[in-house]
């Protein structure tokens, strides 16, 4: 179950997401009647609070300014929200408003005709976004708009990292490996993996691919679906090395991402596993896996180290972003609500209310207070190139089709050549 | 009333013939006088249209329009244009990680058969017995089988956790050194989710025969019993010989099961590690719905339906023949 | 085709329960000599022991597990409530949506059974006991059902609901259940109702009750075994079904209890002490419809119950 969405919100329902990502959907289209009045259905994925009335509150005060428009909110746990979307789109009864993660994933939806295109609706103020929404770009045209965006590092423990004799983070693969012997040598868990969902695992090979290969090779190559450059093997090398050093908690085969204390976010929340690789989500994820009121002064950031004789630049990042799209049966009020969204002041409150972590209008930068995102922040600001996750840059199939083929790498079988390969099987 | 739902029904084939004269393989089951004349058409309009409406529409359109997309290269969003005829059953087939999820429904379906028919045969025998609280334990062991996929695998998987519940009672009893990543470790975990099949299923065996025990009048055992037989041959020769259509129908409804496996799997470790559990169905999952690839999705619920339709074939002649019906009316009552 | 009708069992080519000598015989099972306890009862009663262990061990893992806190289950995953917590359970109990949930299952599985159990007696009822062309091909096509899950048509399914209206209702997934439950209905009751003596039948008419009048006030009543075995496995289908629900409901306040254990799961991801109280309050009612049904099933297998 993909999209930044789960990650971040860890969301989970075992049951769900089990149970059958199968189908399904519908919710009102909009329905606009003669007196002009307008109700917009709007399904989202933060059925939690705080995000769950953040964005009711934000709907509500976009319907104070603007009374003929009201809402229909629909909060939907994110597993069943995976499931019910592509139906709905497959159907005529599919929301005016929904989450979206944008770039393949987005592409794949835009084939059902049922988005809309909202490129001059936007094109008045999008650019205040800065380069984000590019990625919520079909063939030059805006199907959504992104609210915040994230970026994926490794999370560390201080407590543990001091006590394993570390005074800085690692700046490159050879500081990491160091650091993850002295790590074991305390007795403490190194790293945090949390494969039973697989698309952690692909963070690791898409990481060691961006060191690898230069940013022109990967953007042509999710371009073509075709990964032939020898950097792309290169990287499963590197990955092999790296797993070679046995760096995981015990069991990490079968660990969860962001459910319960023995989710591989849980173990580094409650200290019991010193970094993982995962994305800003890491932050707000944690407070439900720990009693630990403080963990978050436990923690810091440090970006995915540096790879000797990579063509890459080092500090390409590897992120993404959550949005909103229009579908077909909403009116003009969709993109202008988007608008409202996106402006300073919901991207402030979306900040402060902890509904989001990195906004997309850096007007709202000033709002972020957590030490440790600030760090984040500011090494986002820096960065030259922020890489979309290959599993959502790529169109969905192929896309899932290499998370489980790193997965599977992970669990031992396949070799670093097959896996570029299995995007174009 | 009742008398007559509980005679044994094999009594008459097997011991007391004598009024069961009727070799009744071709016989219709009701003289012709229902047959023709509009007023009979019309009460079975009546009675088989209502039934025939809801299962036509409602599963077979269904699934016919799934085989049909099963034909196209088709992701469920454009346009149903790219017609590939049989390519995605090539593909499949040809996919090692679909091979693999075969041989896991077939494992499981073996050791259904050598773990699970005979420990469910034996509590059955027990259970048979006047025992104190037997209601109690006939309830007991078929509850697990009311219990929904998903609350069952949810359970399982956080008892199962690394250190976690199972690992602690190993642990308390001195079994320790038996603790595995039961979840995590390729070479296990099947056996893991074969006993948790187990778990809830058995029950519903254990029922089944029960069910057919019942049938089995007493005087048979006790004529065995009579003639110096022991109670294990006793159930040798005359007990399980009578209990084969039970066992068959039983049998038929555990493969069909574990060629279907999907919701436990699917929950607990949604196929993995690498494959390592994966089934037929959790590989239709994966591909139709996560990966998008709807029409190869379909041409695996093809294939699923066919290796069912074919084992359901080939049992029907070779063992079944003719025994279901006896079996689940016992069953029934 | 034909085959698949041999398949399942079909009576037209199949046995024929002699009438004759159910009717006889019928005098004779009531016989329920108490047997003498053999050597072997100390032995059943270890195994019905390790039975009930094994099988009940999951199951107060969840129920105890919701007299916990998260903390305590995190700290020893196999310890005994200390103290006893109360409010996981208390919360739920007092919450109006886990209520509202239960009431929506409850609705849809009683909708289910009911039209799974009344459509697919009445087919049974002429499969078994008319004589029509084309007898074994309907009952055949029928026999197909029970090799499908009802994942396997889920797309056209739910498009199939939308054209006709039932998204968002109760009856989009009764009616859809209701359908897949006919192949097991049918397959269970037919040779039930076959085996049921002609005469009966034909005393009946003679009476002027007319074949309905037989259906309804004979072959019914006799048949209640088999229709409470197969109303149970509707019954328990319907409640314990995610994937339709999930297709057909998007508002909250339509949601079964399967969605609504989805639902509260990650609402409250880090509760898992409060995951494992909803978890067990959800299997109450399954369980005890259980209880309420098992006594017949059990009943209509040892005779014990008076048709």
């Amino acid at each position: 179950m993909r999209g930044t969405g789960t990650r971040r919100r860890g969301a989970l329902a075992v049951v769900a997401a089990a149970t059958l990502a199968l189908v399904a959907a519908c919710g009102g289209s909009a329905g606009s009647n003669a007196s002009g009045k307008i109700t917009l259905t709007w399904w989202h994925n933060a059925n939690n609070d705080p995000g769950r009335s953040t964005f009711k509150a934000v709907a509500d005060a976009y319907h104070k300014a603007h009374p003929n428009v009201s809402f229909k909110i629909v909060p939907m746990q994110n597993e069943q929200f995976q499931t019910k979307i592509p139906v709905a789109l497959r159907g005529n009864d599919f929301p005016d408003i929904y989450q979206q993660w944008g770039s393949g994933s987005e592409a794949t939806q835009v084939q059902s005709g049922k988005l809309m295109d909202i490129t001059s609706a936007t094109s008045s103020w999008i650019s205040e976004l800065g380069t984000a929404p590019s990625g919520w770009q079909v063939n030059g045209k805006q199907y959504g708009v992104p609210y915040d965006l994230h970026i994926v590092g490794f999370w560390y423990r201080t407590d543990l990292f001091k006590q394993a004799g570390i005074d800085a983070p690692p700046s490159t693969m050879d500081e990491f490996n160091a650091d993850v012997s002295k790590l074991k040598a305390a007795g403490i868990t190194a790293v945090a993996a949390g494969s039973k969902d697989r698309w952690p695992d692909a963070f690791y090979w898409e990481y060691f691919a961006l060191r690898e290969c230069s940013q022109d090779t990967v953007v042509q190559a999710i371009k073509d679906q075709k990964m032939s450059a020898q950097c792309f093997v290169k990287a499963g090398e590197d990955l092999k090395s790296f797993l070679d050093t046995n760096p995981f908690q015990k069991g990490f085969l079968g660990t969860p991402a962001q459910q319960g204390a023995g989710s591989s976010a849980g173990l580094v929340a409650n200290g019991k596993a010193a970094m993982e690789l995962q994305g800003d989500w890491e932050l707000a994820t944690m407070p439900a896996l720990t009693k630990d009121k403080n963990f978050a002064d436990k923690l810091g950031w440090f970006p995915f180290p540096a790879v000797a004789g990579g063509q890459g630049d080092p500090h390409t990042v590897l992120g993404g972003g959550d949005g909103f799209s229009c579908t077909a049966n909403a009116t003009s009020a969709c993109p202008d609500f988007l608008k409202y969204v996106s402006s300073a002041s919901v991207q402030q409150k979306l900040v402060t209310s902890n509904t989001i972590t990195l906004p997309t209008n850096p007007a709202a930068n000033a709002s972020i207070t957590d030490p440790t995102m600030k760090t984040v922040l500011s090494y986002l600001q820096a960065t030259k190139y922020n890489q979309t996750y290959f599993d959502q840059a790529l169109p969905t199939e192929p896309g899932q089709a290499l998370d489980s083929a790193v997965a599977d790498f992970f669990a031992g079988q396949g070799s670093a050549s097959a896996l570029p390969k299995s995007i174009s099987s | 009333m009742s008398q007559t739902r509980i005679l044994p029904s094999r009594a008459g084939d097997s011991g007391s013939a004598g009024d069961a004269p009727v070799p009744a393989d071709r016989l219709p089951p009701r003289p012709g006088r229902h047959r023709g004349g509009l007023r009979t058409r019309l009460e079975l309009a009546v009675l088989l249209g209502p039934a025939l409406v809801l299962f036509v529409g409602f599963v077979l359109l269904p699934i016919g329009v799934a085989a049909y997309y099963s034909l196209y290269d088709w992701n469920g969003f454009g346009p149903l244009t790219d017609f590939i005829g049989l390519g995605n059953y090539h593909k499949v087939l040809a996919d090692p990680a679909f091979q693999q999820a075969v041989g896991h429904n077939l494992i499981i379906a073996g050791l259904s058969l050598v773990v699970q028919l005979p420990l469910g045969l034996g509590l059955a025998l027990l259970l048979n017995r006047r025992l104190h609280g037997r209601s109690f334990l006939r309830l007991v062991t078929f509850a697990p089988y009311v219990l929904s996929e998903a609350i069952t695998a949810v359970t399982w998987a956080l008892m199962l956790q690394p250190d976690g519940f199972v690992d602690q009672v190993f642990r308390a009893a001195g079994l320790g050194d038996l603790v595995h990543l039961w979840l995590a470790d390729r070479g296990i975990v099947l056996y893991t989710m074969f006993v948790v099949i187990t778990w809830k299923y058995l029950g519903f065996g254990i029922i089944l025969f029960l069910a057919g025990l019942t049938g089995i009048p007493p005087e048979l055992r006790e004529a065995a019993a009579l003639d110096g037989a022991t109670p294990w041959q006793a159930i040798r020769h005359v007990v399980l010989p009578l209990l084969g259509p039970t066992t068959r129908i039983w049998v038929f409804l555990s493969v069909i099961g574990s060629l279907q496996l999907f919701d436990l799997v699917w929950i607990m470790t949604s196929g993995g590690p690498a494959n390592a559990s994966g089934t037929m169905a959790t590989y239709l999952f994966d591909r139709g719905f996560t990966r998008y690839a709807f029409g190869y999705g379909s041409a695996v619920t093809v294939i699923l339906f066919v290796i069912s339709f074919a084992f359901a074939l080939l049992y029907q002649r070779f063992a079944l023949r003719r025994d279901i019906d006896g079996a689940l009316t016992r069953m029934a009552g | 085709m034909s085959g698949v009708s041999g398949m399942t069992g079909v009576s037209g080519t199949g046995r024929v329960p002699p009438t004759a000598s159910r009717a006889s015989g019928a005098s004779t099972a009531p016989a329920r000599k108490p047997r003498p306890r053999s050597a072997g009862t100390p032995f059943a009663y270890l195994a019905g022991l390790v039975v009930v262990g094994v099988t009940v061990i999951p199951l107060l893992f969840v129920v105890v597990g919701g007299f916990r806190t998260t903390a305590q289950i995190n700290d020893s995953p196999a310890g005994l409530p200390h103290p006893w917590v109360w409010s996981n359970y208390a919360d739920i109990l007092t919450s109006s949506s886990f209520w509202r949930f239960m009431a929506n299952s409850a609705l849809i599985a009683l909708v289910d059974t009911g039209l799974a159990v009344i459509l697919g007696s009445m087919a049974a009822f002429a499969l078994s006991r008319y004589a029509f062309w084309g007898r074994e091909a309907v009952y055949a096509l029928f026999t197909v059902g029970l090799l499908f899950p009802i994942a396997a048509a889920a797309l056209p399914l739910y498009l199939l609901l939308q054209r006709i209206g039932l998204l968002e209702n109760p009856l989009g997934v009764a009616i859809p259940e209701a359908a897949f439950a006919l192949p097991i209905t049918i397959v269970i009751l037919r040779p039930f109702m076959q085996s049921i003596p002609t005469e009966l039948e034909d005393a009946a008419v003679m009476d002027g009750a007319g074949r309905f009048g037989f259906f309804m006030r004979i072959l019914l009543p006799l048949s209640r075994p088999a229709l409470v075995t197969v109303a149970v496995l509707a019954f328990v289908t319907s409640w314990n079904a995610y994937l339709l629900p999930l297709l057909v409901f998007t508002d909250q306040s339509h949601f079964t209890l399967p969605l609504g254990v989805a639902t509260f799961q990650s609402e409250h991801t880090e509760n898992t002490a409060a995951i494992l109280a909803f978890t067990a309050l959800s299997m109450v009612p399954a369980l005890a419809f259980f209880v309420f049904a098992e006594r017949r099933i059990v009943g209509g297998l040892t005779g014990a119950v008076k048709g």
